[in-house]
């Protein structure tokens, strides 16, 4: 491998993480907010993946401006999912055990109706910057991946100045660290978790958009995307946008260095290896607290 | 009265009933303490009352208008504020960040900038952690912290669910003196006890709660003397108990 190669890989690394990021954002503060591991997450963004291909093939819409249109179209599903499946559950001893049931029954659904109107044919949407590259020297950067990862830090970073800045992001970030002294404050924690289901399902529309024309999908498609996205909060500390961040990053760049040495199907495995490595040696990941016990 | 309740049934979930038919009056400028025996309610009624839980049956009236069933940001904004037992912080959130949030449900900031100066006046040592973590403090910090976040509000009543819990004596000492010294200004505070020699000696009108009732009440110096409270709840194994924890 000489520099030029291993810088490449690093650049195609790191064009991907921010993607990856995006998609383990929405997944992470669902978790943070509300401890619920929505298994249906990638599905989600796999339906937002389907809204962005329809517009481009019908309405010719670029599919990144069509984050005006999966943005809040996913957000106000998820709020409304929120209310409907989850708002009644916290009180319930159960909670843990139920939420996986019930997100996995949700991705199951999803899946079907789907594949009933989209059939299981393999999508992908071809804007020119899908194919296009930009190159400087002996480098070259793929358009379509820069973009995505631009945007999709940026969305981060709008998502953690949020958080930071508002009122109601102050309330989101009180009932992660406690929901008990925020309700004791005054917060209203049923509204913060449906805004923050909303939020995270929106975050989700925004990737499944980029994932359009990133990558092929079909409606099964998102049970690879979810055990990846797992593994990234887990490595990151689930809950943690900066984990989540840091964590996609590491392994994203991790698994284009893996893809080059030992061929593309094993770059997935660097995700799981990462998974069991990080469950043994520290299980509350990168930037994630030890969870007391329940 | 300032605060009254009648035949007051609660429980969790669908659990049993954990209080059964509590009837409890507060009157105004007076500290009063709660005793009682583990599961007695103690807490379950802070809670109630504060509506983090809502009664099954029974009314609570908080000067002349009724608050069950109302949610805990409303009866903030009735002028209850609740200092739960674990103190209840946002642990990676700065001190000033945790007393700001105190002032959650107002819409002015320059008031509660203008009481959180005040609050620090009261506590010096969170002016001085200002800008620390709230996880960093100490256990006597914390319940200041707590305390003063609870304050941010200019609460008539405010509650505190075992505010010495954990303290090393001194420590605990000062959190009961300025749990005297907002009662001097004039807020009528409700105190629950696991040290309830400590605390029936700060408070004025003590109430011992045994298995989800109101048993019996009067003057905190009387309770604290009366020989079927000495066997019921101070016995000598838990006097010797507390006193270790003392």
């Amino acid at each position: 491998m000489t520099l030029t190669e291993a810088l490449q890989v690093l650049l195609l690394g790191i064009t991907l993480g921010g993607v990856y990021a995006l998609m383990a954002s929405g997944l992470t503060l669902v978790f943070g907010v509300m401890r619920i591991v929505n298994i249906a997450h990638a599905s989600l963004m796999i339906v937002a993946a389907y809204i962005s291909f329809q517009a481009f093939k019908l309405y010719d819409l670029d599919p990144i401006l069509s984050i005006f249109i999966t943005i809040p179209v996913m957000f106000l599903f998820g709020a409304g999912l929120y209310k409907l499946l989850f708002a009644r559950l916290p009180s319930d001893a159960r909670f843990g055990e139920l939420t996986v049931l019930l997100t996995f029954s949700l991705a199951l659904i999803v899946e079907g109706v789907l594949g009933y109107f989209f059939t299981n044919t393999y999508r992908s949407s071809n804007p020119s910057y899908a194919t296009d590259a930009i190159s400087f020297d002996t480098l070259y950067l793929p358009r379509g991946q820069f973009y995505a990862t631009l945007i999709s830090v940026g969305l981060i970073l709008l998502l953690w100045a949020f958080l930071q800045f508002t009122r109601t992001g102050n309330a989101i970030r009180a009932t992660m660290q406690n929901p008990t002294a925020a309700q004791v404050v005054g917060v209203n924690v049923e509204r913060m978790s449906m805004i923050a289901f909303g939020l995270g399902t929106g975050l989700g529309g925004a990737a499944g958009a980029m994932m359009s024309f990133l990558f092929t999908f079909y409606p099964g498609k998102h049970w690879e995307w979810v055990a990846i996205l797992l593994s990234l909060i887990v490595l990151g500390g689930m809950g943690s946008l900066l984990g989540a961040l840091v964590g996609s990053f590491v392994l994203t760049i991790s698994a284009a260095y893996v893809s080059y040495f030992f061929g593309p199907t094993w770059s997935p495995l660097t995700f799981f290896l990462a998974l069991f490595v990080i469950l043994l040696v520290r299980p509350q990941g990168m930037f994630g607290k030890k969870m007391e016990a329940a | 009265m300032l605060l009254e309740l009648e035949n007051v049934m609660a429980g969790y979930g669908s659990g049993p009933n954990i209080l059964k038919g509590l009837s409890l009056r507060v009157e105004q400028g007076q500290i009063h303490c709660i005793i009682g025996p583990n599961g007695a309610g103690k807490s379950t009624l802070l809670k109630v009352i504060c509506g983090l839980l809502r009664p099954r049956e029974g009314t609570l009236v908080f000067k002349g208008e009724a608050i069950d069933g109302l949610r805990t940001d409303q009866v903030l904004k009735k002028g209850i504020s609740f200092v739960p037992q674990d103190r209840s912080l946002f642990p990676d959130m700065t001190v000033k960040e945790n007393l700001r949030m105190g002032g959650y449900i107002l819409k002015d900031r320059g008031r509660v900038e203008a009481r959180i100066e005040k609050i620090v006046e009261m506590f010096p040592i969170l002016k001085e952690r200002s800008s620390q973590q709230a996880k960093t403090l100490s256990g006597g910090e914390q319940q200041m912290l707590a305390t003063g976040r609870a304050l941010v509000l200019e609460p008539e009543l405010i509650m505190l669910d075992e505010p010495s819990m954990g303290l090393a004596p001194k420590i605990a000492q000062q959190i009961f003196e300025s749990i005297e010294q907002l009662n001097d200004e004039g807020m009528t505070i409700i105190l629950v006890e696991q040290n309830a020699r400590k605390g029936l000696e700060c408070a004025s009108w003590g109430h011992v709660l045994d298995l989800g009732t109101h048993r019996f009440e009067g003057p905190a110096d009387t309770i604290l003397n009366d020989p079927r409270i000495q066997e019921l709840y101070l016995g000598k194994r838990r006097q010797n108990h507390q006193e270790g924890q003392a």
